[in-house]
């Protein structure tokens, strides 16, 4: 009757369309984008009201320098590299898995790329290549000792994280380095230089940071991932009911294995971006992330106990500790500042999120 | 209000949002009777049980205990519960169980007293004393709870379905130690779905409807019909216990599940020949431990196994078993996603019919299938969007077969359909499952009730030592007496019958 192709591709097309419009929309037939605005910042309640509290606490402290446009689009940034690797960390934890190894994923992919393209000579697009390629594999070593050999992932993702270090130090000779300055003896290409600086660091209108734009549209990706596929629905499923998942049959090793991959590849290219901002890799590269990361995730409302959990949440987490470590930057407040609001913070979150859906689902 | 002694309970309502539980529970237990309670799921009864147990307020009314006003502490401190699901820890052993959050050796790690050592004997668990709980069976675990709220000295005892999982020798036993407990001063009652040993049991059944007693039957009213025409009439239903055997066409003839030389890894069951019928209800019966869950398990592809599967005449390798097989738990927490809402538990099971490809779920299309699923198998829910907890048993059930059937399978696998559910829902899941069969579909049971496999079944085979007999056309049977004599004679007679 019709030859399939390019009908296909425009129906796919509007899905899309409409599926993209269902996340922005999420419930439409409440009526009015403001109600649903309202609504999703609502399912979202204690973190979203977390923000507005500690947002407008330092917007007082500083005299309004925490809102002026320069600095909103630092706490862009700032988030940026929190919320990439909280994605593929709210995938894994929506599946009632823990990834201990993201942070160590980060700094393998920028020593990867660093030694392979800079000491080596690799074209950079390789080295990338090779960069997602171990991380897949960091993320197949996890979900095979997790969903095949039954080892819980809190253990197995522990032991992963430190051989992944130590595979980091070795690769890299735990030495810096900087593209823009190559060790010596090297040379790289100018136009790959340009190329891996464009990733995260590009110049846009208005100094709008690159970093930002990567953490938004995979807020898109990760919420239509989670919320409109079938993937993302049953993941909530096994996450949430391991021996319902056997009885029905879902395919529980798949989605292991595609979630700590999923996890594993966030990680590497919020490395990558961020080696393309800062411009030097080094030896302790992501170490510093887990904390925060995880503490985005869990106060984004996802649950350790698997099943819950959201992108948008984990997004709103990020810019809860963007807000907070900018505010105390701005107020000059010191270093242990922001280490006791983190702590508070973190578990206020969680407190306040707990107390609002308890009203929201009985029994 | 009342100086009578016992428990009163005066218009006590308790709402979950918008759903009534209660709605004004009038209900008097005097110490030293046994009080009956029934009802269908969703009546309120747990409800009850949690209210009087001090685990939920109540939003109305008045509760007097000896004719003073009944404490939250009180509740917690001198009311028991003996749940239908044992509610226990399976890491620590079955003393350590009993004595747990009542230990009185200070800051020393606990031991049993003597009193306590009594109590085990009494209920013959003795033996199992320093097991851990998890290793143990259904009956053993609920004889400790039996135990650990009799060791907590209750003065009013609560039985939530307490012997669904125990033989009949060891519930004749329980019954007697009911008894007891009640003519020693206790306050008894007995919430139960099997209205015989309602009516045998107690001294007074109160009916509950919709949150509310409609009928206390007492002295010679309390029969088992009885009770089921209040319940049933209540409900604007026909009573499940009128038969439809005679009706049943045998046309069985093609051979929709077959095993061939099947043998569990567990050596539950051993080169087992096995074919189950097109358009049929076949069941499976037998006690625990004789092989009949396991060999049903295997049907559903959850048990290891070696040999063949065929389905429609093709092998099937055992991953591949749920494209054609659905297979429902008797554990409804093992069919059901506790965090999902009821919608998404419907379809939960489909792929191609709730998306294009892996992504692209269509939410309207799934509402819409699940809409069509709540109405056709008439469960009972505010809305598809509220969660699957908050439904009753029976409707949780529905909810789960639903969704087997709803993935429109060939073969539909189903352990213990009615454990725990009421007499109208068990009617309505006979009818599906009887349903399913006639439009060309398989269904095998498991089943450990004869009335049960009278009730849906067309050929029954019993299972015993992991072999199965002969199968038994169940029309052939003029009555449910008959068939519970056929069926205890192959049971005793297993492997001798079986050659024959």
């Amino acid at each position: 009757m019709h030859d399939g192709r390019p009908l296909r591709f425009t129906a796919s097309m509007t899905n899309l369309a409409q599926n993209i419009a269902a996340v922005l929309a999420p419930a439409r037939e409440r009526g009015g984008r403001l109600g649903l605005a309202w609504t999703t910042l609502a399912r979202i309640g204690g973190v979203t009201l977390a923000v507005l509290i500690v947002g407008l606490f330092f917007e007082i402290r500083t005299h309004g320098q925490l809102l002026i446009s320069d600095n909103i689009l630092t706490i862009l940034r700032g988030l940026s590299t929190t919320a990439i690797m909280g994605f593929g960390l709210t995938v894994v934890i929506v599946a009632a898995e823990i990834d201990l190894s993201f942070a160590a994923v980060y700094g393998l992919s920028t020593n990867i790329v660093a030694v392979l393209w800079l000491t080596h000579g690799f074209p950079i697009y390789v080295a990338i290549l090779i960069a997602f390629v171990a991380a897949i594999l960091v993320g197949v070593f996890n979900a095979f000792f997790t969903s095949v050999v039954k080892i819980p992932s809190f253990i197995a993702t522990l032991g992963s994280s430190t051989l992944v270090f130590g595979l980091t130090l070795w690769i890299g000779q735990t030495q810096n380095l900087s593209y823009q300055y190559p060790p010596t003896g090297q040379t790289v290409a100018h136009g790959q230089v340009t190329f891996f600086r464009n990733l995260g660091s590009g110049a846009l209108p208005g100094k709008f940071p690159e970093q930002g734009i990567w953490a938004l549209v995979l807020l898109v990706v990760f919420s239509l991932l989670l919320t409109r596929t079938l993937f993302g629905f049953r993941l909530k499923a096994i996450g949430g009911s391991r021996a319902a998942a056997e009885v029905v049959r879902l395919p529980v090793k798949k989605y292991t294995f595609l979630a700590f991959a999923i996890c594993a590849c966030t990680a590497c290219l919020a490395g990558l971006l961020d080696f393309s901002f800062v411009g030097t890799a080094g030896p302790n590269d992501g170490s510093v992330y887990l904390f925060p990361v995880f503490a985005a995730v869990i106060i984004g409302g996802a649950s350790l106990a698997g099943g819950k959990g959201s992108a948008i949440g984990t997004m709103m987490g990020a810019l809860l500790l963007a807000v907070l470590a900018n505010g105390v930057a701005l107020i000059a407040a010191g270093p242990f500042a922001s280490q006791l609001l983190l702590g508070t913070v973190t578990v206020g979150a969680v407190v306040i999120d707990r107390l609002t859906s308890r009203q929201r689902s009985l029994t | 209000m009342t100086a009578a002694p016992g428990v009163s309970m005066r218009g006590v309502v308790k709402r979950y949002g918008d759903t009534v539980a209660l709605n004004g529970l009038d209900l008097d237990a005097a110490p030293g009777e046994i009080l009956g309670v029934a009802g269908p799921n969703g009546a309120g009864k747990s409800t009850m049980v949690k209210i009087l147990a001090g685990e939920v307020p109540r939003d109305e009314g008045d509760i007097y205990v000896d004719g003073r006003p009944w404490s939250d502490e009180y509740g917690s401190n001198r009311v028991a519960v003996v749940h239908q699901e044992p509610q226990l820890f399976p890491n620590l052993t079955v003393a350590e169980n009993v004595i747990a959050g009542f230990e009185d050796r200070g800051w020393q790690w606990p031991k049993l007293g003597e009193p306590h050592q009594a109590l085990f004997a009494q209920l013959g668990i003795g033996r199992h004393r320093d097991r851990l709980v998890g290793e143990l069976g259904l009956a053993v675990q609920q004889r400790t709870e039996i135990v650990r709220a009799l060791a907590r000295d209750a003065r009013v005892m609560l039985f939530d379905e307490p012997n669904s999982a125990l033989t009949p020798d060891e519930s004749a036993d329980f019954f007697r130690l009911i008894r007891q407990l009640a003519e020693s001063g206790c306050v008894v009652m007995l919430i139960s779905h099997r209205l015989t040993e309602l009516a045998a049991n107690s001294d007074r059944v109160a009916v509950i409807l919709d949150g509310r007693c409609v009928r206390v039957l007492e002295g010679a009213e309390r029969t088992p019909v009885n009770i089921a025409e209040t319940l049933v009439r209540g409900l604007g239903g026909t009573p499940a216990g009128e038969g439809t055997a005679g009706g049943r066409s045998a046309a069985a003839d093609a051979s929709a599940l077959e095993l061939v030389e099947l043998s569990d890894r567990l050596a539950a069951f051993r080169s087992l020949d096995f074919s189950v019928p097109r358009g049929a209800v076949t069941a499976l019966i037998g006690v625990e431990g004789s092989g009949a869950r396991e060999i049903v398990r295997a049907c559903g592809g959850l048990r290891r196994v070696h040999g063949r599967i065929l389905v429609d005449g093709r092998e099937v390798r055992p991953a591949q078993l749920h494209r054609h097989v659905s297979y429902v738990a008797a554990d409804r927490a093992a069919s059901l996603f506790g965090n999902l809402s009821v919608g998404e538990n419907l379809v939960i099971r489909m792929d191609r019919e709730i998306s294009r490809g892996a992504l692209g779920l269509r939410p309207r299309r799934m509402r819409m299938i699940a809409e069509r699923l709540r109405t056709e198998f008439q469960v009972k829910s505010a809305s598809i969007d509220i969660g699957i907890r908050s439904l009753s048993g029976g409707n949780q059930q529905k909810v789960a077969i639903a969704a087997a059937v709803g993935a429109k399978p060939q073969v539909l696998v189903l352990e213990e359909p009615t454990r725990g559910v009421d007499i109208s829902s068990k009617a309505e899941i006979y009818e599906i499952l009887r349903g399913f069969a006639a439009d060309g579909g398989t269904v095998l049971l498991f089943c450990t009730e004869v009335p049960e496999v009278y009730e849906v079944a067309d050929r029954l085979h019993v299972v015993s030592d992991g072999r199965l007999s002969a199968p038994l056309e169940v029309a052939a049977f003029g009555d449910m007496e008959a068939l519970a004599k056929g069926v205890a004679a192959l049971e005793t007679h297993g492997a001798a019958l079986r050659s024959a």
